[in-house]
């Protein structure tokens, strides 16, 4: 085994890990809704959104092309420079677990590898194009359409059944939050699934074991799958505490509203691939439905948290990727640097995960 | 210049598809809770044709409902 099929088997391990963290990081934005208004019981929505997290992805593969294909330049690209954004996206991935803010794992993923790649092989290899048309500008329109349809959505409902008795309707609404948060877990997993894939394929790109532009393998797509819907499973419920409770005190008809609405702009995000960050798209969709109702619903503050939170995502991890780059790079160009990188890197979170857990232990949204 | 960047036809069609399936499947399924307890309520008066009308209301937009959603995941899959 040569030193490149060490770093390659460490990136697609740190991949593999990161998409766990991101199902773990994301579970919230998946269930809150349901488990705010009552529609599932918390592990059985956890439950449930693994499972659809897993079938997810198997149904598109245009997010990882873009992943693969249109954010740098495979040529310029080593496992190194894929290993140290990947370690710069899961750092920033703890860093915002650790306080409870829902950033954006598919935007600290890109971030990463565009920062170890800017300082790896120069901003040459970076594709602003594809950055720009195909992540950063979907990243602004997604949540807004998100706030709209999900706004739209419940104004629309209320007037269908805002004459009726409010137990039924809140109990039919109750029912099918059932099948909007089974979409919104399906559509969770085939974008987010979906990048792992891209980064992994990425790497075997550059280690010369596929050719450019090759569609990922059937053992990466699964592995992919697996491992979100592991982390999904494992559950984040510091996050769910915030996206459920602390935005909006939502009813079942918003609820469903936003489900709803999260759920048609990632699936239609995903078939144009475009790989864009499902926590803002959830919250842009939950604050529309609070809107529709009552502006003051919304919890401006905790919502603005949560903006600052996405606008240092993407520069934070690009920074942590790149530092990552240079440490490992001074370790040479063997596999030693990625090893001493990720033994540091799986001791930090240890600790992380230790004093979080000390400090109290997470408390499940009610 | 933006426009050279962004595929904005591709832009559009996944805002006008987000739209329509977020509001559309939103008003479909409201119907159908509408229908639910006008039955409910029409059934418990005893006002048995308007109950059934409702029912039939109900059963439709679930329909429609379930065929929407069946149509989005296989738009997805197709591609």
């Amino acid at each position: 085994m040569t030193d490149q099929d060490v770093i390659l088997a460490i990136v697609v391990a740190t991949a593999l890990a990161f998409d766990f963290t991101n199902g773990f990081h994301d579970t919230a934005n998946v269930v809150a809704t349901s488990i705010s208004t009552r529609a599932m019981s918390p592990r059985l929505a956890v439950g449930f959104a693994a499972i659809l997290n897993f079938v997810g992805a198997f149904i598109s593969l245009e997010v990882a092309a873009t992943v693969a294909q249109d954010v740098v330049e495979a040529d310029a690209i080593t496992p190194t420079i894929v290993f140290a954004g990947l370690i710069g996206a899961i750092t920033w991935n703890v860093i915002t677990w650790y306080y409870g803010m829902p950033s954006s794992s598919s935007h600290a993923l890109i971030g990463g590898v565009v920062g170890s790649t800017l300082v790896a092989a120069g901003a040459d290899s970076v594709l602003g194009d594809g950055i720009v048309g195909k992540v950063l500008i979907p990243a602004v329109v997604a949540p807004i359409v998100a706030f709209v349809v999900g706004g739209v959505a419940i104004v629309v409902c209320y007037r269908v059944v805002g004459r009726q008795r409010p137990g039924p309707v809140a109990r039919g609404f109750r029912l099918g939050q059932i099948v909007s948060g089974g979409l919104l877990a399906l559509a969770h997993g085939t974008n987010d699934a979906q990048k792992t894939m891209g980064v992994i394929t990425l790497a075997l790109i550059a280690n010369g074991n596929l050719a450019a532009g090759s569609d990922p393998p059937v053992w990466v797509v699964v592995s992919a799958a697996l491992a979100i819907a592991l982390g999904t499973y494992s559950g984040g419920w510091r996050i769910i505490r915030t996206m459920g409770m602390r935005i909006i005190k939502m009813d079942p008809a918003q609820g469903f509203s936003a489900q709803g609405a999260g759920a048609a702009v990632i699936l239609a995000s995903s078939h144009f691939g475009y790989p864009l960050s499902t926590t803002q798209v959830i919250a842009g969709a939950v604050m529309g439905a609070g809107a529709g109702k009552r502006l003051s619903a919304v919890r401006w503050g905790v919502a603005g948290n949560i903006v600052v939170a996405w606008l240092l995502t993407f520069p934070a991890a690009a920074a942590i990727g790149a530092v990552t780059y240079g440490v490992t790079h001074a370790f040479g160009s063997g596999a030693l640097g990625p090893v001493v990188v990720t033994a540091a890197g799986v001791a930090l979170v240890a600790l992380a995960f230790t004093r979080r857990m000390r400090q109290g232990a997470p408390v499940p949204a009610r | 210049m933006l426009a050279t960047l962004v595929d904005t036809q591709a832009l559009a069609q996944t805002v006008l598809a987000a739209v329509l399936g977020g509001v559309g499947v939103t008003l479909i399924f409201s119907i159908a809770i509408l229908g639910a307890a006008r039955f409910a309520d029409l059934n418990r008066d005893g006002r048995n044709a308007a109950a059934v009308a409702s029912a039939l209301v109900a059963f439709v937009a679930l329909a429609a409902f379930a065929a929407a959603i069946a149509f989005g995941i296989i738009v997805m899959t197709s591609k």
